[in-house]
Protein backbone atom coordinates (compact mmCIF):
# COMPACT_ATOMS: atom_id res chain seq x y z
CA UNK A 1 0.00 0.00 0.00
CA UNK A 2 2.79 2.30 0.82
CA UNK A 3 4.79 1.50 -2.20
CA UNK A 4 1.43 2.42 -4.63
CA UNK A 5 1.00 5.70 -2.64
CA UNK A 6 4.57 6.19 -2.87
CA UNK A 7 4.39 5.34 -6.59
CA UNK A 8 1.33 7.54 -6.68
CA UNK A 9 2.88 10.39 -5.31
CA UNK A 10 5.54 10.25 -7.38
CA UNK A 11 3.96 9.93 -10.42
CA UNK A 12 2.16 13.25 -8.78
CA UNK A 13 4.75 15.17 -8.68
CA UNK A 14 6.96 14.40 -12.08
CA UNK A 15 3.51 15.20 -13.92
CA UNK A 16 3.47 18.56 -11.88
CA UNK A 17 6.90 18.89 -12.76
CA UNK A 18 5.89 18.29 -16.28
CA UNK A 19 3.73 21.01 -15.93
CA UNK A 20 5.68 23.36 -14.76
CA UNK A 21 8.56 23.00 -17.13
CA UNK A 22 6.30 22.91 -20.11
CA UNK A 23 5.21 26.18 -20.69
CA UNK A 24 9.04 27.58 -19.91
CA UNK A 25 9.72 26.65 -23.53
CA UNK A 26 8.03 29.54 -24.75
CA UNK A 27 5.26 30.40 -21.96
CA UNK A 28 3.59 33.31 -23.30
CA UNK A 29 4.29 33.66 -26.93
CA UNK A 30 1.91 36.36 -28.24
CA UNK A 31 0.18 36.25 -31.76
CA UNK A 32 -0.48 39.10 -32.80
CA UNK A 33 -2.81 40.54 -35.59
CA UNK A 34 0.06 41.55 -38.46
CA UNK A 35 1.29 44.68 -38.22
CA UNK A 36 4.22 46.60 -39.55
CA UNK A 37 7.51 47.04 -37.61
CA UNK A 38 9.21 50.16 -35.92
CA UNK A 39 12.06 50.69 -38.60
CA UNK A 40 15.38 49.15 -36.81
CA UNK A 41 18.50 51.06 -37.21
CA UNK A 42 21.20 49.65 -35.63
CA UNK A 43 25.20 48.31 -35.80
CA UNK A 44 27.08 45.80 -35.60
CA UNK A 45 30.73 45.30 -34.11
CA UNK A 46 32.00 45.87 -37.46
CA UNK A 47 30.21 49.13 -37.54
CA UNK A 48 27.86 47.88 -40.54
CA UNK A 49 24.51 49.57 -40.54
CA UNK A 50 21.24 46.92 -40.07
CA UNK A 51 17.87 47.25 -41.23
CA UNK A 52 14.54 45.13 -41.66
CA UNK A 53 15.09 45.80 -45.13
CA UNK A 54 17.91 44.60 -45.66
CA UNK A 55 16.08 40.70 -44.51
CA UNK A 56 12.65 41.38 -46.54
CA UNK A 57 11.75 38.05 -47.83
CA UNK A 58 12.97 35.94 -45.07
CA UNK A 59 11.43 35.30 -41.17
CA UNK A 60 13.07 37.52 -38.67
CA UNK A 61 13.65 36.71 -34.72
CA UNK A 62 14.36 39.77 -33.37
CA UNK A 63 15.55 39.74 -29.76
CA UNK A 64 15.95 42.91 -27.20
CA UNK A 65 18.44 41.93 -25.11
CA UNK A 66 21.11 42.80 -22.85
CA UNK A 67 24.27 41.02 -21.12
CA UNK A 68 23.59 41.61 -17.45
CA UNK A 69 20.05 39.90 -17.94
CA UNK A 70 20.21 36.41 -16.64
CA UNK A 71 16.83 35.36 -18.57
CA UNK A 72 18.42 36.86 -21.82
CA UNK A 73 21.66 34.92 -21.23
CA UNK A 74 20.02 31.74 -20.61
CA UNK A 75 18.44 31.87 -23.94
CA UNK A 76 21.16 32.73 -25.71
CA UNK A 77 22.24 28.92 -26.57
CA UNK A 78 19.00 28.11 -27.77
CA UNK A 79 18.89 30.42 -30.39
CA UNK A 80 22.39 29.61 -31.37
CA UNK A 81 21.49 25.97 -31.71
CA UNK A 82 18.35 27.46 -34.16
CA UNK A 83 20.39 29.12 -35.96
CA UNK A 84 21.92 25.73 -36.86
CA UNK A 85 18.80 23.58 -37.13
CA UNK A 86 17.73 26.64 -39.74
CA UNK A 87 20.91 26.73 -42.17
CA UNK A 88 20.01 26.80 -45.50
CA UNK A 89 16.16 28.47 -44.79
CA UNK A 90 15.55 32.16 -44.69
CA UNK A 91 15.27 32.90 -41.01
CA UNK A 92 17.53 35.19 -39.58
CA UNK A 93 17.88 35.54 -36.02
CA UNK A 94 18.92 39.20 -34.90
CA UNK A 95 19.74 40.17 -31.18
CA UNK A 96 19.85 43.80 -30.44
CA UNK A 97 21.61 44.40 -26.95
CA UNK A 98 19.80 47.34 -25.40
CA UNK A 99 21.52 49.96 -23.72
CA UNK A 100 25.40 49.14 -23.00
CA UNK A 101 28.41 49.85 -23.24
CA UNK A 102 29.92 48.16 -25.85
CA UNK A 103 33.21 46.72 -23.63
CA UNK A 104 30.46 44.89 -21.57
CA UNK A 105 28.72 42.99 -24.35
CA UNK A 106 31.82 41.89 -25.84
CA UNK A 107 32.92 41.02 -22.25
CA UNK A 108 29.72 38.65 -22.43
CA UNK A 109 30.36 37.42 -26.56
CA UNK A 110 34.08 36.04 -25.71
CA UNK A 111 32.01 33.77 -23.51
CA UNK A 112 29.39 32.36 -25.71
CA UNK A 113 30.08 31.92 -29.65
CA UNK A 114 27.24 33.71 -31.39
CA UNK A 115 26.44 32.49 -35.27
CA UNK A 116 24.30 35.37 -35.54
CA UNK A 117 24.38 39.27 -35.87
CA UNK A 118 24.30 40.66 -32.36
CA UNK A 119 23.45 44.76 -33.41
CA UNK A 120 24.23 47.48 -30.52
CA UNK A 121 21.03 50.18 -29.05
CA UNK A 122 23.74 51.92 -26.90
CA UNK A 123 21.32 54.98 -26.65
CA UNK A 124 18.42 52.90 -26.44
CA UNK A 125 16.53 54.74 -29.94
CA UNK A 126 15.50 51.00 -31.16
CA UNK A 127 14.28 50.15 -27.21
CA UNK A 128 12.07 53.26 -27.58
CA UNK A 129 11.14 52.86 -30.76
CA UNK A 130 9.58 49.89 -30.60
CA UNK A 131 8.26 50.41 -27.32
CA UNK A 132 10.22 47.24 -25.02
CA UNK A 133 9.65 47.83 -21.26
CA UNK A 134 11.29 44.06 -20.40
CA UNK A 135 14.40 42.48 -21.00
CA UNK A 136 14.33 39.72 -22.87
CA UNK A 137 11.32 40.52 -25.34
CA UNK A 138 11.58 38.76 -29.07
CA UNK A 139 9.63 39.54 -31.87
CA UNK A 140 8.72 36.91 -34.96
CA UNK A 141 8.36 39.54 -38.37
CA UNK A 142 7.27 37.21 -41.53
CA UNK A 143 8.99 37.52 -44.95
CA UNK A 144 7.09 40.59 -45.35
CA UNK A 145 8.26 42.56 -42.59
CA UNK A 146 4.84 42.42 -40.56
CA UNK A 147 5.00 41.57 -36.58
CA UNK A 148 3.54 38.32 -35.85
CA UNK A 149 4.57 37.27 -32.72
CA UNK A 150 5.75 38.77 -29.39
CA UNK A 151 7.05 37.40 -26.31
CA UNK A 152 8.29 38.74 -22.93
CA UNK A 153 10.53 36.42 -21.23
CA UNK A 154 12.76 33.67 -22.28
CA UNK A 155 12.34 30.96 -24.05
CA UNK A 156 14.27 27.85 -25.60
CA UNK A 157 13.61 28.72 -29.36
CA UNK A 158 14.54 25.67 -30.64
CA UNK A 159 11.89 23.65 -29.63
CA UNK A 160 8.25 23.32 -28.79
CA UNK A 161 6.25 26.32 -29.32
CA UNK A 162 8.51 29.03 -30.61
CA UNK A 163 9.67 26.98 -32.96
CA UNK A 164 6.18 25.91 -33.79
CA UNK A 165 5.66 29.69 -34.37
CA UNK A 166 9.19 29.80 -36.76
CA UNK A 167 8.14 26.81 -38.94
CA UNK A 168 4.42 28.00 -39.26
CA UNK A 169 5.58 31.47 -40.49
CA UNK A 170 8.36 29.80 -42.90
CA UNK A 171 5.36 27.85 -44.33
CA UNK A 172 3.12 30.62 -45.02
CA UNK A 173 5.88 31.85 -46.72
CA UNK A 174 5.89 28.59 -48.57
CA UNK A 175 8.94 28.16 -47.32
CA UNK A 176 8.69 24.56 -45.75
CA UNK A 177 11.48 22.96 -44.47
CA UNK A 178 13.34 19.29 -45.80
CA UNK B 1 -19.71 58.14 35.38
CA UNK B 2 -20.05 60.31 32.42
CA UNK B 3 -16.40 61.39 32.69
CA UNK B 4 -15.48 57.74 32.50
CA UNK B 5 -17.72 56.97 29.52
CA UNK B 6 -16.01 59.97 27.84
CA UNK B 7 -12.73 58.80 28.36
CA UNK B 8 -13.40 55.24 27.50
CA UNK B 9 -14.54 57.27 23.91
CA UNK B 10 -11.75 59.08 24.11
CA UNK B 11 -9.52 56.09 24.38
CA UNK B 12 -11.38 53.78 22.13
CA UNK B 13 -10.97 56.72 19.14
CA UNK B 14 -7.67 56.92 20.33
CA UNK B 15 -7.08 52.92 20.01
CA UNK B 16 -8.96 53.16 16.37
CA UNK B 17 -6.99 56.09 15.06
CA UNK B 18 -3.28 54.00 15.85
CA UNK B 19 -4.87 50.73 14.58
CA UNK B 20 -5.13 52.90 10.83
CA UNK B 21 -1.43 53.04 10.79
CA UNK B 22 -0.27 50.29 9.21
CA UNK B 23 1.96 47.84 11.32
CA UNK B 24 5.80 49.01 11.28
CA UNK B 25 9.22 48.24 12.76
CA UNK B 26 11.33 51.18 14.21
CA UNK B 27 14.88 51.46 14.43
CA UNK B 28 15.15 54.46 16.65
CA UNK B 29 18.09 57.26 15.86
CA UNK B 30 19.40 60.37 17.74
CA UNK B 31 19.64 62.43 15.00
CA UNK B 32 16.69 64.90 13.33
CA UNK B 33 16.30 62.80 10.33
CA UNK B 34 13.18 60.32 10.00
CA UNK B 35 13.51 57.47 7.30
CA UNK B 36 10.13 56.04 5.71
CA UNK B 37 11.61 53.05 3.87
CA UNK B 38 8.98 51.09 2.51
CA UNK B 39 10.09 48.37 0.89
CA UNK B 40 9.36 46.55 -2.93
CA UNK B 41 6.13 43.63 -2.63
CA UNK B 42 8.86 40.88 -2.18
CA UNK B 43 9.30 42.29 1.32
CA UNK B 44 12.09 42.94 3.30
CA UNK B 45 15.97 41.56 2.70
CA UNK B 46 18.65 41.32 5.61
CA UNK B 47 20.41 43.56 3.45
CA UNK B 48 17.53 46.14 3.79
CA UNK B 49 17.14 45.56 7.53
CA UNK B 50 20.73 45.54 8.26
CA UNK B 51 20.84 49.08 6.33
CA UNK B 52 18.28 50.58 8.45
CA UNK B 53 19.96 49.50 11.50
CA UNK B 54 23.13 50.96 10.27
CA UNK B 55 21.35 54.32 9.41
CA UNK B 56 19.80 54.23 13.26
CA UNK B 57 23.43 54.17 14.52
CA UNK B 58 24.56 56.85 12.34
CA UNK B 59 21.59 58.90 14.13
CA UNK B 60 18.62 58.36 11.73
CA UNK B 61 15.48 56.91 12.95
CA UNK B 62 14.03 54.32 10.11
CA UNK B 63 10.64 53.39 10.50
CA UNK B 64 10.56 50.00 7.96
CA UNK B 65 7.18 49.44 6.86
CA UNK B 66 6.39 46.11 4.64
CA UNK B 67 2.93 47.02 3.00
CA UNK B 68 2.60 43.05 1.69
CA UNK B 69 3.39 41.71 5.42
CA UNK B 70 1.45 44.26 7.11
CA UNK B 71 -1.66 43.86 4.56
CA UNK B 72 -1.14 40.27 4.70
CA UNK B 73 -1.16 40.18 0.58
CA UNK B 74 0.54 38.30 -1.92
CA UNK B 75 3.90 39.21 -3.34
CA UNK B 76 2.78 40.58 -5.98
CA UNK B 77 3.33 44.19 -7.98
CA UNK B 78 -0.55 44.69 -8.18
CA UNK B 79 -0.62 43.99 -4.57
CA UNK B 80 0.71 47.38 -4.00
CA UNK B 81 -2.46 49.15 -5.95
CA UNK B 82 -4.43 47.50 -2.96
CA UNK B 83 -3.12 49.12 0.17
CA UNK B 84 -5.18 51.30 1.80
CA UNK B 85 -4.02 54.92 0.98
CA UNK B 86 -5.57 56.59 4.04
CA UNK B 87 -3.48 54.38 5.94
CA UNK B 88 -0.38 55.44 4.49
CA UNK B 89 -2.19 58.83 4.61
CA UNK B 90 -2.37 58.49 8.48
CA UNK B 91 1.50 57.48 8.70
CA UNK B 92 2.94 59.66 6.92
CA UNK B 93 1.28 62.82 9.20
CA UNK B 94 2.37 60.21 12.06
CA UNK B 95 5.93 60.84 10.97
CA UNK B 96 5.63 64.58 9.97
CA UNK B 97 3.96 65.19 13.48
CA UNK B 98 7.64 63.82 15.04
CA UNK B 99 8.80 67.26 13.50
CA UNK B 100 11.85 65.15 12.37
CA UNK B 101 12.90 66.00 8.73
CA UNK B 102 10.97 62.94 7.35
CA UNK B 103 11.91 61.59 3.63
CA UNK B 104 10.18 58.35 2.19
CA UNK B 105 12.37 55.65 0.50
CA UNK B 106 9.65 53.54 -1.81
CA UNK B 107 11.31 50.40 -4.31
CA UNK B 108 9.33 49.40 -6.92
CA UNK B 109 5.77 49.71 -6.79
CA UNK B 110 5.25 50.57 -3.69
CA UNK B 111 5.96 53.74 -5.11
CA UNK B 112 2.43 53.81 -5.93
CA UNK B 113 0.79 54.00 -2.33
CA UNK B 114 3.29 56.29 -1.39
CA UNK B 115 2.98 58.69 -4.35
CA UNK B 116 -0.83 58.12 -3.96
CA UNK B 117 -0.67 59.12 -0.13
CA UNK B 118 1.81 62.39 -0.72
CA UNK B 119 -1.10 63.22 -3.26
CA UNK B 120 -3.89 63.43 -0.83
CA UNK B 121 -1.25 65.55 1.74
CA UNK B 122 -2.11 69.26 2.27
CA UNK B 123 0.49 71.45 0.01
CA UNK B 124 2.42 72.61 3.21
CA UNK B 125 2.97 69.11 4.25
CA UNK B 126 3.82 67.90 0.79
CA UNK B 127 6.36 70.60 0.63
CA UNK B 128 8.20 69.27 3.81
CA UNK B 129 7.97 65.97 2.41
CA UNK B 130 11.23 64.39 -0.03
CA UNK B 131 10.79 60.75 -1.58
CA UNK B 132 13.13 58.60 -3.02
CA UNK B 133 11.93 56.09 -5.43
CA UNK B 134 14.35 53.49 -6.49
CA UNK B 135 13.59 52.20 -9.46
CA UNK B 136 9.45 52.88 -9.42
CA UNK B 137 7.10 50.54 -11.56
CA UNK B 138 4.14 53.15 -11.83
CA UNK B 139 2.68 51.21 -14.76
CA UNK B 140 -0.96 50.23 -15.62
CA UNK B 141 0.65 48.00 -17.99
CA UNK B 142 3.52 48.25 -20.37
CA UNK B 143 2.97 46.24 -23.14
CA UNK B 144 5.55 45.59 -26.08
CA UNK B 145 4.52 48.57 -28.89
CA UNK B 146 2.26 50.14 -26.85
CA UNK B 147 2.37 53.43 -25.16
CA UNK B 148 3.02 52.35 -21.78
CA UNK B 149 -0.17 53.39 -19.65
CA UNK B 150 0.81 54.74 -15.99
CA UNK B 151 -1.50 54.30 -12.60
CA UNK B 152 -3.40 57.52 -11.24
CA UNK B 153 -1.47 58.75 -8.10
CA UNK B 154 -3.10 62.32 -8.28
CA UNK B 155 -1.26 65.70 -8.62
CA UNK B 156 1.59 65.39 -6.78
CA UNK B 157 2.40 69.85 -6.85
CA UNK B 158 5.63 70.52 -5.17
CA UNK B 159 6.87 67.17 -4.16
CA UNK B 160 10.55 66.82 -4.27
CA UNK B 161 11.39 62.91 -5.62
CA UNK B 162 14.61 61.48 -6.76
CA UNK B 163 14.10 58.93 -9.27
CA UNK B 164 16.87 56.10 -8.35
CA UNK B 165 17.28 53.75 -11.44
CA UNK B 166 19.89 51.45 -11.54
CA UNK B 167 21.63 51.22 -15.18
CA UNK B 168 21.37 47.59 -15.61
CA UNK B 169 17.58 47.95 -16.14
CA UNK B 170 14.77 47.48 -18.93
CA UNK B 171 13.47 50.73 -17.39
CA UNK B 172 16.78 52.23 -18.10
CA UNK B 173 15.90 53.78 -21.65
CA UNK B 174 12.16 54.86 -20.38
CA UNK B 175 13.62 57.23 -17.48
CA UNK B 176 13.43 60.64 -19.15
CA UNK B 177 9.60 59.56 -19.87
CA UNK B 178 8.61 58.68 -16.00
CA UNK B 179 10.70 61.54 -15.01
CA UNK B 180 8.24 63.94 -17.44
CA UNK B 181 5.31 62.09 -16.36
CA UNK B 182 5.92 62.67 -12.32
CA UNK B 183 7.14 66.47 -13.61
CA UNK B 184 3.56 66.71 -15.34
CA UNK B 185 2.15 65.87 -12.32
CA UNK B 186 3.88 68.65 -10.57
CA UNK B 187 6.73 67.30 -8.59
CA UNK B 188 10.24 68.31 -8.71
CA UNK B 189 12.34 65.38 -10.01
CA UNK B 190 16.07 64.69 -10.01
CA UNK B 191 16.66 61.54 -11.86
CA UNK B 192 19.80 59.67 -10.39
CA UNK B 193 21.84 57.12 -12.34
CA UNK B 194 23.09 54.09 -10.42
CA UNK B 195 26.09 53.03 -12.17
CA UNK B 196 26.66 49.23 -12.89
CA UNK B 197 24.22 47.94 -10.79
CA UNK B 198 20.78 45.96 -11.01
CA UNK B 199 17.62 46.20 -9.39
CA UNK B 200 17.08 44.86 -6.09
CA UNK B 201 21.00 44.54 -6.50
CA UNK B 202 20.93 44.23 -2.60
CA UNK B 203 18.92 40.79 -3.18
CA UNK B 204 20.06 38.82 -6.40
CA UNK B 205 20.40 35.70 -6.74
CA UNK B 206 23.65 35.74 -8.60
CA UNK B 207 25.05 39.02 -7.72
CA UNK B 208 28.32 40.40 -8.99
CA UNK B 209 31.44 41.27 -7.07
CA UNK B 210 30.31 45.16 -7.44
CA UNK B 211 26.48 44.54 -6.34
CA UNK B 212 27.77 42.36 -3.27
CA UNK B 213 30.11 45.17 -2.44
CA UNK B 214 27.55 47.50 -2.75
CA UNK B 215 24.38 45.58 -0.95
CA UNK B 216 27.13 45.96 2.26
CA UNK B 217 26.83 49.80 1.43
CA UNK B 218 23.73 50.31 1.31
CA UNK B 219 22.96 52.86 4.17
CA UNK B 220 25.62 54.64 2.14
CA UNK B 221 23.75 55.03 -0.63
CA UNK B 222 20.57 56.11 1.01
CA UNK B 223 22.26 58.57 3.30
CA UNK B 224 24.02 60.23 0.71
CA UNK B 225 20.38 60.41 -1.30
CA UNK B 226 18.46 61.92 1.62
CA UNK B 227 21.35 64.76 1.75
CA UNK B 228 20.58 65.17 -1.49
CA UNK B 229 17.39 65.80 -1.53
CA UNK B 230 16.83 68.89 1.16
Amino acid sequence: MSMKLSVAVSQGVAMLALAWLMPLSAAGLESRPAQPAPALQAKDFAGRSHTLADYRGQVVLLNFWASWCPPCRREMPSMERLRLRMAGRPLVILALDSVEPVEDVQEFLATMKLGFPVLLDPAGDNTRRWKVYALPTTFLLDSSGRIRHVLKGGAEWDEGEALEAIEGLLREAGMEGP
Amino acid sequence: MMFRLILLTAGLFAWGAQAALPDYQTFPGDGPRLLLWVNAERGRAEPELEAARKLAAQGTTVWSLDLGGAYFLPQLPSSMDAVPVQDVVDWLDAALATGKLATVYAVSRAAVPMLRAAAQLDAAQRGRLCVLLMYPNLYQSAEALVDADYLDTGRLDGLAIRLLQPRRSAATPWLPAQTAHLSALGARVTPVMLENLREGFWARETPTAFETERATQLDRLILKELESCR
